[in-house]
């Protein structure tokens, strides 16, 4: 049942030059204490350049599962996954920081901003790793604070006297400073109210539009129907992946939250 | 990462937690601190020892009384109490060919009164080579002359802190009268200031002819000691073989193990002064090393701390791309720098307890370059050591474990 939907979009009959993410049959299995956890059992996915995803899915389906090794924080036990071009399933930490570094901005539910730093030097981070020439780089963080709509006025500030949706912001700002391939932002809207959270993935939709590839995690059903594409995770395996007009979203994961 | 970013992190981590990072510096600065004090007023206080050694004559042989019997044990009388030396064996000695100067004296001690103020002040009995033998120089007036000697003359010669605490300071008392108990002595000159030499501080004393100290105060013909002056400082040894078994045959005695005298080589003094000095030295430094390693645990404790507090943030570096191995540098950078600026402070603070206390100790605190290069090694070297822990701890996080972290 859930394999046929996956062939609805097979890799093979779309453009391989565009994909951003391209991973065949993704399995991966925890070691637990005396028993083994198969939190992927075989997902095939491809995204391509340009998209708007959401992948959605209950708590222990396995979406944090697959948004990690999307993101290049973790390996499959099996499969294989190319992101923007790179072999990734093999690689050891150090390969798979450097991918990180220059692929994957992460936006996260908690913002993760570092609490005692200005916005600049938040949105400035990524470049530190990632050996910016120092000239170049104030005027990359303005570029990316300018395009999500914060003000001059904030930039000097200490990020922990923002409210929460100007440090989400900023944490999408800092996302966008090494120009990555993909922007993979794990349930953004978590720790925002409602209206601010609409705004936050407004500026999502404006991103993509500018043409960005943005892959968002979340079990919230209204955050997933902004994406133009849902991919519900369950069990394991992809359970629906469809334009988000058309999925079967609502009355879905409302036992979460 | 390029240098200027990791200490620019570093300096903002560090200022990030002031006091944290103010009291990790402090555990620092006192280990530093006290070693380099140690060391400081150890070696002060070493090099003040042996110029006072040095000052009394490395090139000296002092002769004393002593009873035999040293080898066999048994009852043995205190040296003070034995009257073995003389005048004669003075001139004997002195006609040994590495031999430069034979002083003899006796001592004694005596109550001066002089012009209504009065003093007790040891009364040493010279003959003219004793200022020649001690390096000693008069300040006004002249010394003990043959003439005097021979004469049993009743003239005295005042040390200069003895002069004036009798007739006050800037006070010329040549030609002054001092009377002792028979004597009605003359001051014919007051010494120079020469601090304490060997055992005698000779500022404090004065000196009279011998004869007329072994007529007026002694009572007898002997001496306390006989000083002698090697011409050349590399034959110590030899000069003391030599005046040992020339002493002997003039007492009669064949077993050196019965020798009634006893010879002091200030050359071996002085070696023997130096190593305990610098065995004490090493020892204060060592105890003071101590409050260094709990320091340096001190460091190691506030790191693995940081590293917990700062989880999320690991996790997140992780994430936006930081290698392990620059996770890792960055939290050595951050100790290491932490125990340097604390070395810094410490060698500073170290240095001005150094000459604080020295002051109060009367010795002067000899800062070495040594210490300093030794203080800033142990610095860097416990910041490697006590910060690698804690930097392999967080490089070797999982960035998802670390993102996840409460």
């Amino acid at each position: 049942m859930a394999s046929s939907l996956n062939t609805e979009r097979d890799p093979e009959t779309t453009s391989a030059t565009s994909a951003v993410i391209d991973a065949q049959d993704l399995h991966k299995i925890y070691a637990g204490a005396g028993a083994e956890t198969h939190a992927l059992r075989g997902v095939s996915l491809r995204i391509d350049s340009g998209e708007f995803a959401a992948i959605m899915g209950p708590s222990g389906s396995g979406k944090s599962t697959l948004m990690h090794i999307v993101g290049c924080l973790d390996t499959p036990t099996s499969g294989t996954y190319r992101l923007a071009g790179h072999d990734v399933a093999q690689m050891d930490v150090h390969e798979l920081a450097r991918v990180r570094r220059e692929t994957v901005g992460f936006v996260f539910q908690a913002f993760n901003l570092l609490p005692r730093a200005t916005v600049m030097r938040n949105v400035c981070m990524p470049m530190l790793y990632s050996r910016t020439p120092a000239d170049e780089r104030e005027d990359r963080a303005v570029e990316a604070m300018r395009a999500v709509g914060l003000e001059d006025k904030l930039w000097t500030h200490r990020s922990n006297e923002l409210s929460g949706g100007q440090m989400q912001r900023v944490a999408i700002a800092r996302s966008l400073v090494n120009d990555p391939s993909l922007i993979l932002a794990d349930e953004p809207t978590g720790n925002l109210d409602t209206a601010t959270g609409d705004s936050v993935m407004e500026l999502f939709a404006r991103l993509n539009h500018e043409g960005r590839t943005i892959v968002i995690i979340t079990h919230e059903p209204d955050i997933a129907q902004r994406a133009r594409r849902v991919v519900r995770i369950q069990d394991g395996l992809i359970a629906e992946d469809a334009a988000s007009t058309t999925a079967h979203i609502r009355g879905y994961g409302d036992g979460e939250a | 990462m390029r240098i200027s970013d990791l200490f620019s992190e570093t300096f903002h981590s560090l200022t990030s937690n002031k006091v944290r990072s103010g009291l990790t510096i402090l555990g620092i600065v006192v280990g530093i601190a006290s070693v380099i004090a140690m060391l400081a007023i150890g070696n002060g206080s070493q090099a003040q020892i042996e110029s006072s050694i040095q000052s009394a004559g490395s090139n000296l042989l002092t002769v004393m009384p002593s009873s035999g019997g040293q080898g066999g044990g048994g009852f043995r009388m205190a040296a003070s109490n034995v009257k073995s030396l003389t005048r004669d064996d003075a001139k004997a000695l002195a006609e040994i060919e590495l031999i430069s100067g034979a002083a003899p004296e006796a001592q004694g001690n005596g109550q001066l009164v002089a012009d209504g103020t009065n003093a007790n002040a040891q009364l040493i009995g010279v003959t003219p080579e004793y200022a020649a033998v001690k390096g000693l120089t008069v300040r006004s007036g002249g010394f003990v002359s043959q003439r005097d000697d021979t004469a049993y003359a009743q003239v005295i010669v005042l040390g200069s802190t003895l002069a004036d605490d009798l007739y006050g300071e800037g006070v010329d008392p040549t030609g002054r009268r001092i009377r002792s108990g028979n004597m009605l002595l003359t001051v014919i000159g007051v010494l120079s200031e020469k601090g304490t030499s060997g055992f005698t501080n000779v500022d404090s004393s004065a000196l009279i002819p011998l004869s007329t100290h072994q007529r007026y105060v002694g009572g007898d013909e002997y001496l306390s000691t006989i000083t002698l002056t090697v011409a050349d400082e590399s034959e110590m040894s030899t000069a003391e073989t030599l005046v040992s078994s020339a002493l002997l045959e003039r007492h009669g005695i064949a077993d050196p193990d019965y020798a009634d005298f006893r010879i002091q080589n200030m050359a071996d003094l002085l070696a023997t002064v130096t190593s305990v000095t610098g065995t004490l030295t090493a020892l204060l430094a060592a105890i003071a090393g101590i409050s260094l390693l709990v320091g340096g645990i001190g460091i190691m404790n506030m790191m693995l701390t940081t590293v917990t507090e700062r989880t999320r943030e690991i996790g997140l570096r992780k994430a936006i791309g930081a290698d392990d191995n620059v996770i890792s540098l960055q939290f050595l950078v951050e100790s290491v720098v932490l125990t340097l600026i604390g070395g810094g402070i410490g060698i500073v603070a170290g240095w001005g307890i150094g000459v604080a206390g020295g002051n109060l100790m009367g010795i002067a605190a000899i800062m070495s370059l040594d210490s300093i290069l030794l203080a800033v090694g142990v610095c860097a070297f416990i910041g490697v050591v006590f910060g690698f822990y804690p930097a392999r701890r967080a490089a070797a996080m999982s960035p998802i474990e670390a993102l996840r972290y409460q």
